[in-house]
């Protein structure tokens, strides 16, 4: 019973140690009264008077826990003000917050009741994230989307493992509306709808591009989706250009799209110079508002052939002035015309004509559907313009103005998406030849067509370096044709 | 490697409390044996312990912003919250008394912090003892019952007690030199 004899000896040297008057007792001193195996557990028991009640450490614990949750939720209203936060109005607040909870792991920050039950606003946190919520009151206009049948606002949940979540949305009564996929833009995300009539959009971030990259990868799978529906059909019209654009031959062309940059913002987007004389341009193309103009120095096969184009401008006076101060001279000062604009015209470096104008009052747009510049043509007799154009390249009249003795001041003819201005030349207005770009569907069978309708052959169909297949008329009014098709892209 | 790892996940711990303050209560779990022990070295009343022991850990909660990660334990800073906290309760105790102050002040800290971390790593083993003589450990020291007090609660024989008592002790000895941990005892320093 050595055993026995050793539990009453230490509870002997325990008595001791505990009692109120606990006396030194040195390790000598057990020694000496009690078995010398006990002297080692002589600290350990000093120590143990000590020992805290496990009742204080829980209770302790609960309050920590306690005071540490309430601290936890003050940091989370302070911490998640954020400068837009979503408010979500639903017909069960109470049931929407349980929902988020369950499904998004949200924790609830705030809630104030109203008197009559509702909740009157509510926060909650997904992950540092706020989002306000209340009962709808439809009293106030404040509706949820059960009432209103659906919310076009998708709210965007970034979270680390969006199959995970998705499959808790749904275990808490989500439903799909896209199923979670890798995405083009470097996301694997998938939509949900939540019972209360909202979509999330939950997503996680798997790889990061550039936009250009995500353009790029778009742009491939419109690609496929089109050649799986059909066969892309290639744009005859060269990106940037529309069915007419004027190409000006002239003398100075560096200067005039010097000109052009400072008098109408025009950019300049291409120019190609003559190997071996740098000052000549052998084509450029600049763009003024929303036209291109393509233009070239004269040269002894295409001499010098200014041209009358009309700018519609949406400050007339100051493009005026700017024109006059880049070195363009006033041929008829700007004022209101009866017709319903105010506009001047003058002539620029190069010896075109440019009315600037703009449509004023609330009569007739006579300009409807002119681009920032509109080519005008001249005839003697503009009906046979205007018959030529329709024969020629299917032009449909759109506007005329007839005087009483049957002279034409003004009509218009649209072809493709252009319209061009014509007119019979009068007074200072002397026609002025002009050479346009026109894009068509088929260089061949219009170029045909127009000689059939009375222009002469510049040059049949050929393709063309540059991505165009084209052909060239002149007409019976002096116009000169670039009938085009665009046929493939070429970097220039 | 260890001492490293364990001081990352303590790291870990704070920020994460720091973050939200609801992960504070980790740190309670992680902590509370040690400033239970640092703090009955120096108070005699047990429920003047509990009281300061409490007050440690709701200031360290409202202050935890504020701790600063500069390689010194948090073990460190919450020693130096109880001690003050043990110096205001006496500041005021003398002045309601008419006292000078005590000189147990006087007491090397550093001597202290030795001693409590070797309690506080006793009052660990204590959990971790077989069900019977943990109950019998904390009757008797914890809630300072008589070995008669206890069996009776027990239903056990007094000599049974003390046999539950004295494997019990054997056994925190045993764990205490066996168990590698910090130099804690004296001998060894």
């Amino acid at each position: 019973m050595a055993n026995q004899t050793q539990g009453e000896q230490l509870d002997k040297v325990i008595e001791r140690l505990l009692g109120p008057a606990a006396a030194p007792l040195s390790p000598a001193d057990t020694a000496r009264t009690f078995d010398v195996t006990l002297a080692p557990v002589i600290e350990i028991i000093r120590d143990l008077k000590n020992l805290p009640r496990p009742d204080f450490r829980t209770r302790l614990k609960t309050d920590v826990e306690r005071r540490a949750s309430m601290a936890s939720s003050a940091k989370a209203v302070e911490a998640v003000r954020t400068t837009v936060t979503p408010y979500l109005s639903v017909r069960d607040a109470a049931a929407a917050i349980e929902f988020y909870k369950k499904a998004f792991g949200a924790t609830e920050v705030a809630r104030l009741m109203q008197p009559d039950g509702r909740v009157g606003h509510a926060e909650i946190n997904i992950d540092g994230a706020r989002i306000m919520l209340a009962d709808e009151f439809p009293e106030i206009g404040f509706r949820s989307p059960e009432s209103l049948g659906g919310s076009p606002v998708n709210i965007h949940l970034d979270v680390p493992d969006v199959d995970a979540v998705a499959r808790r949305a749904l275990a808490a009564g989500a439903k799909v509306v896209r199923p979670v996929a890798d995405q083009f833009y470097g996301d694997r995300s998938g939509q949900l709808s939540d019972p209360f009539g909202y979509t999330w959009t939950v997503s996680t971030h798997k790889e990061t591009l550039t936009i250009e990259e995500m353009q790029r990868r778009m742009d491939q799978m419109s690609r496929q989706e089109r050649s799986i529906s059909a066969p892309a059909p290639v744009k005859f019209i060269r990106e940037g250009f529309h069915t007419i654009t004027p190409y000006l031959i002239i003398s100075g062309a560096a200067q005039w799209i010097d000109f052009v940059k400072q008098a109408f913002d025009a950019e300049e987007y291409f120019r190609a110079k003559r190997p071996d004389a740098e000052d000549v341009i052998m084509h450029a193309e600049v763009k003024i508002g929303d036209s291109m103009i393509e233009l070239a120095d004269a040269n002894p096969q295409f001499p010098a052939m200014p041209s009358t184009l009309l700018l519609r401008v949406d400050d007339p006076d100051a493009v005026y002035n700017r024109a006059l101060e880049a070195g363009a001279t006033v041929m008829q000062p700007i004022a209101d015309a009866p017709y319903g604009s105010r506009g001047g015209t003058v002539l620029d470096v190069a010896g075109n004509r440019l009315h600037i104008s703009k449509p004023i009052g609330a009569g007739l747009d006579i300009f409807k559907g002119f681009r920032s510049v509109t080519p005008h043509l001249y005839a003697q007799r503009p009906v046979d313009l205007i018959e030529f154009l329709q024969r020629a390249f299917g032009g449909e009249e759109t506007y005329r103005a007839e005087m009483p003795d049957g002279s034409i001041p003004h009509a218009q003819v649209r072809i493709g998406d252009s319209i061009v201005a014509l007119a019979g030349g009068h007074g200072a207005y002397t026609p002025m030849p002009t050479t346009l770009h026109l894009y068509v569907p088929d260089t061949d069978s219009v170029y045909e067509q127009a000689l059939r309708a009375g222009a002469t052959s510049l040059q049949p169909p050929a393709d063309q370096p540059y991505g165009d297949r084209s052909a060239g008329v002149t007409d019976p009014f002096g116009n000169r044709w670039f009938i085009a098709t665009h046929i493939r892209d070429v970097q220039m | 490697m260890k001492a490293q790892a364990k001081e990352a996940d303590e790291r870990l711990l704070i920020e994460a409390a720091q973050k939200d303050p609801a992960r504070f209560v980790e740190l309670y779990e992680e902590n509370f044996e040690r400033v239970y022990a640092f703090v009955s070295r120096r108070v005699d009343s047990r429920a003047d312990v509990e009281d300061i022991t409490a007050e440690v850990f709701h200031q360290a909660l409202a202050n935890i912003a504020k701790f600063e990660w500069r390689g010194v334990p948090f073990a460190a800073w919450l020693y130096r919250i109880a001690a003050n906290a043990i110096a205001d309760r006496w500041q005021r105790a003398s002045r309601e008394q008419g006292n000078p102050g005590s000189d147990a002040t006087d007491r090397s800290e550093s001597f202290d912090v030795e001693k409590s971390e070797r309690a506080a790593r006793l009052f660990g083993l204590v959990n971790k003892l077989p069900e019977d003589q943990r109950r019998v450990i904390e009757m008797r020291f914890a809630e300072e019952k008589s070995i008669r007090e206890i069996a009776q609660t027990l239903g056990r024989t007094p000599g049974a007690v003390k046999q539950l008592q004295f494997r019990g002790i054997q056994s925190l000895r045993a764990q205490f030199e066996k168990e590698p941990g910090k130099k804690l005892s004296r001998s060894h320093g």
